[in-house]
Formats: structure tokens, C-alpha cells, sequence
């Protein structure tokens, strides 16, 4: 087994790449790999908390709540997410906030990494 | 280098592709990339696939457009999210995403 850096610099909750990214990060923690997740820019909507699920809608908190509750580790970009007014009170349990530092620093162990570019 | 490039827009322009030198390629059709892979423009299948590259298609995204198996070109291969982390870890050790 090995480790997956996900970064992903996607549009809002609602794009295919957020979409993508969330799926990815759920079959490689499947196999047994571990799993860094970075958001950043608009992608770090996806760390509020109380996203309600529709149908026919990208719904992604409890397939997520549900992975970190398998070992994926899940950070917003803190300043992005301040700069949206994406504050600490509504975050999502679980869902990590710190500078771009983590990104890179989780790039440098990891096996493989894949940068979703931005919309 | 063994380079998986994901490509996840039909518009895109091949030239992109055209820069990227790998001992082995892999092109990853994803979201409405995998068009490329169903698409005939005058008959032609798309430049995209004239590479000397291994290509597969998410059957994910494949199935919410509407296609299937019927309409892939025979030089792809349809694979899940399970096969493509399969394929980061065990074919390719770089990824880009177009």
C-alpha cells in the first residue's frame, strides 16, 4: 500500500472535479492506501458543515464524514477559506484548516500525487 | 517517466499533449473527456486518440452521458475508480491533470 496526495483546486461544491476527487480519494482508501486531501481556492465550500442533500445534487459531507471516519485526512486552505468567510464555527467536524505548507509537506512523503487543476 | 495524464474537457486542444514526453503514457479520460473517446467528428475519431498512449475511460462518467461500451473506441479501456488508483500506484509514478 502506499500514500495519495489529492489536491484539488476545483470550482464550488457542484463541480465535476470536486466530484472526481471525492470519489478517487474514497476507492484508494478502499484499497488500503492512505490519503491526504488539500482543498483549496473555491473547493474549500467543501468544508462547511450542514451542506443539505438533494437529489440529482452533488451531496458530499457524509461520504466524506464517512472516509475521514476511514483514515482520510481532509484540509482546507485556511486563508481561501477565511477569504470566503468559510470561518472555524462552520466547519465541518474532522476537516483539518492550515496553509499551504501541509500541502506541500504532505506532497514530499507521499507515493503519488494528483493536482486537480482550478476552474 | 511513466506520466498518466488525466484529461477531463473535450474542447481542450491536443497541443498540450503534444509537450508532454514520457517513456510510457497513459490518457485517462474523465468528465466530458470521455467524449474523446465516443465521438466521431467527419468520421474521424478524435485527434486525442492518435497517440502512442494507453487509453482508458471512467465508466462512472461514461454512464452519466449516456454511453456504454457500444459507443467506445476499440483503443480504450473502460475502467472505475478502483482500476484508476490501481493504475496511479502500480502502471504510472507521475500524474497531470488537463
Amino acid at each position: 500500500m502506499g500514500k495519495l496526495t489529492i489536491g484539488c483546486f476545483s470550482s464550488l461544491v457542484g463541480s465535476m472535479s470536486l466530484d472526481f476527487a471525492v470519489k478517487l480519494a474514497g476507492a484508494a482508501v478502499e484499497k488500503g492506501h492512505k490519503v491526504d486531501f488539500w482543498v483549496s481556492g473555491n473547493a474549500t465550500m467543501l468544508s462547511i458543515k450542514g451542506q443539505r442533500a438533494f437529489k440529482d445534487y452533488s451531496a458530499l459531507q457524509k461520504p466524506l464524514q464517512e472516509l475521514m471516519g476511514k483514515g482520510l485526512t481532509i484540509t482546507a486552505c485556511e486563508a481561501c477559506a477565511e477569504a470566503r468567510g468559510y470561518h472555524k464555527d462552520i466547519t465541518m467536524e474532522g476537516f483539518k484548516r492550515h496553509s499551504m505548507d501541509w500541502y506541500l509537506a504532505s506532497t514530499f512523503d507521499a507515493d503519488r500525487v494528483l493536482h486537480i487543476g482550478g476552474e | 517517466m511513466k506520466l498518466a495524464v488525466f484529461v477531463s474537457d473535450y474542447r481542450l486542444n491536443v497541443d498540450t499533449l503534444d509537450r508532454l514526453k514520457a517513456e510510457k503514457l497513459g490518457i485517462i479520460l474523465v468528465q466530458n473527456g470521455v467524449y474523446h473517446a465516443t465521438v466521431k467528428e467527419k468520421g474521424a475519431a478524435s485527434p486525442l486518440l492518435g497517440k502512442s498512449a494507453n487509453y482508458y475511460a471512467l465508466i462512472d462518467d461514461l454512464e452519466t452521458r449516456g454511453l456504454g461500451n457500444a459507443d467506445i473506441d476499440g483503443n480504450v479501456k473502460v475502467v472505475g475508480y478502483g482500476d484508476i488508483v490501481d493504475l496511479i500506484f502500480n502502471e504510472y509514478d507521475k500524474t497531470a491533470w488537463l
